[in-house]
């Protein structure tokens, strides 16, 4: 579904990630790990189509989306929630919602599958988004990717911020997503909780990728037990 | 008193559609456009021309608003281009120095082609008493149309799907790219309807007073207070402010003099950036 391919990425003319390939099949929850500055939010700022790439390519359902500017990517049906959420602060719930849509009028059954998955945005329908808690702006900037209808569903590092008992449902939140059917992509730190639910995971390493492999044998893997499970 | 009020309230919601359409070209792309007020000249030049050429009033003046949105638009294309290019305070400072030059080009001109122009649209009609006071069918009309434009502005932000993406970019750029909307594509929109309301402030304000081709500088000035008073980036504040700064100015006009009156809308600025450095309704950074 993803396919990424030799990608490198960064900042004013040096490269923060070099050389990156990795990809997503339909139906897969694929994890990249990493510790912090290792590049995880720059490789997906760069798949997403906020920053331009230096060299590589981009493929996303079989078209070439290198380049391809974010407003577009989404259109395409790959909705990216930056861990800084980027979310309309001065405005409801209900209004982040509905420009999650955009150009399209809201559906009502997309929106009625967003309120069941987090029925706290109902509570706070009419509430501006910048007055909630972190868990729930959490909750709102991957309700509004889904209102954008997405074929694959990006998320950079979900629980930044969060106490352990947000994270831990925010997860339970992607499970249930993954049940549904949608296809994952997510970055994360906190590695035992993206472990639980991704098929596959590839851990990113000063700007490139160290190491892949299922979830599974990523887990048995001395090096990421030791590094990011905290087991010696 | 009363009366000096009403003229006031008349004033200022000509100032609040005039910073309306700074602050949001602000708000949305980071851009000052220090030609602001050359545009709603323009617009107005071309509707007198156009009623010399044998046209009615209303549709001359609608050829004066289509005017103001086609300069909005050139300027988008044209000298905004390399403004886009930039970020931040790059972005602010590029602004000001391209329009302050196109401002003087067009300036230039109108005073070297047009020098004695004025458009002065004259409501004919008896004037009509309101609260006691007896108001010219001039500054009636005038207030109407102008109430009617607030209007439609606050419909378009509040409720269409067109002033939601618009917001948004104000709000947040990054995010609203998330979202499939093209800020590029909602600033050439907004830079457009900035002209349109330059336009509609020259042809409102032709009907209380003649506005001659060299009002330029001082409307943007006037704009420019306005908007810094009322929070750079908030259309609710630029229409409090410009009630607030119009009735202020009105006042002060009638019991001190005319000549002091933008001396106090100074102040008044400089007292309101003291007390609230992010003006009355603007977001604190």
């Amino acid at each position: 579904m993803l396919e990424v391919q030799g990608v490198s990425a960064g900042y004013q003319g040096s490269d923060v990630v070099r050389d990156v390939s990795f990809r997503v099949d339909e139906g897969e929850t694929v994890m990249i790990i990493g510790s912090n500055g290792a590049g995880k939010t720059t490789l997906f700022r760069a798949v997403c189509g906020l920053l331009p790439l230096s060299s590589g390519r981009v493929t996303f359902l079989g078209e070439d989306i290198t380049g391809l500017p974010a407003q577009k990517v989404v259109r395409r049906g790959l909705a990216f929630v930056p861990a800084e959420r980027h979310l309309f602060p001065q405005m409801t719930v209900e209004e982040n919602l509905v420009l999650g849509a955009y150009p399209d009028k809201p559906d009502s059954e997309v929106l009625e599958t967003v309120l069941e998955l987090f029925p706290r945005l109902g509570e706070r329908f009419r509430q501006l988004a910048g007055t909630m808690s972190g868990g729930e702006q959490q909750m709102l900037a991957v309700g509004r990717a889904l209102m954008s209808r997405p074929r694959l569903l990006v998320l950079d590092e979900p629980t930044t911020g969060l106490a352990p008992i947000v994270a831990r449902n925010a997860y339970a939140a992607l499970g249930r997503l993954q049940e549904q059917g949608l296809t994952i992509l997510v970055a994360e730190q906190q590695v035992p909780l993206a472990l639980a639910i991704s098929d596959r995971g590839y851990v990113l390493e000063n700007g490139a990728i160290g190491l892949a492999g299922t979830s599974s044998e990523l887990a048995s893997d001395p090096r990421v037990r030791s590094a990011y499970l905290g087991i010696a | 008193m009363t009366a000096s009020i009403l003229d006031g309230i008349v004033l200022g919601l000509q100032f609040g559609v005039l910073a309306a359409g700074l602050t949001l070209v602000y708000g949305l792309g980071g851009v000052l456009n220090l030609a602001y007020g050359q545009i709603a000249v323009v617009s107005g030049l071309i509707t007198l021309l156009t009623m010399e050429a044998g046209l009615p009033a209303v549709p001359a003046a609608l050829v004066g608003l289509v005017t103001g949105g086609v300069l909005g638009l050139v300027f988008d294309l044209t000298i905004l281009q390399p403004v886009y290019r930039r970020h931040g305070e790059a972005r602010v400072l590029l602004s000001l120095l391209l329009t302050l030059g196109a401002a003087f080009v067009i300036d230039g001109y109108l005073n070297w082609r047009y020098p004695l122009q004025g458009l002065n649209l004259r409501i004919t009609g008896d004037p009509l008493v309101i609260l006691g006071v007896r108001m010219r069918m001039g500054s009636v009309v005038a207030s109407g149309i102008t109430i009617v434009v607030i209007g439609v502005l606050f419909w378009l932000f509040r409720y269409t799907r067109l002033g939601r993406a618009i917001r948004s970019v104000i709000q947040d750029e990054e995010g609203s790219r998330l979202v499939g909307i093209d800020p590029q594509v909602m600033m050439r929109l907004i830079l457009v309807l900035s002209g349109v309301l330059a336009a509609i402030v020259a042809i409102t304000r032709s009907m209380v007073a003649p506005v001659n081709v060299r009002a330029g500088f001082s409307l943007t000035v006037l704009g420019l207070i306005v908007t810094v008073v009322g929070g750079l980036g908030s259309i609710p504040g630029a229409f409090l402010a410009g009630l607030v700064l119009g009735i202020i100015n009105s006042v002060a006009s009638s019991y001190i003099g005319t000549f002091l009156s933008l001396i106090i809308l100074l102040v008044a600025a400089a007292i309101t950036i003291v007390i609230r450095p992010a003006g009355l309704l603007g977001v604190r950074e």
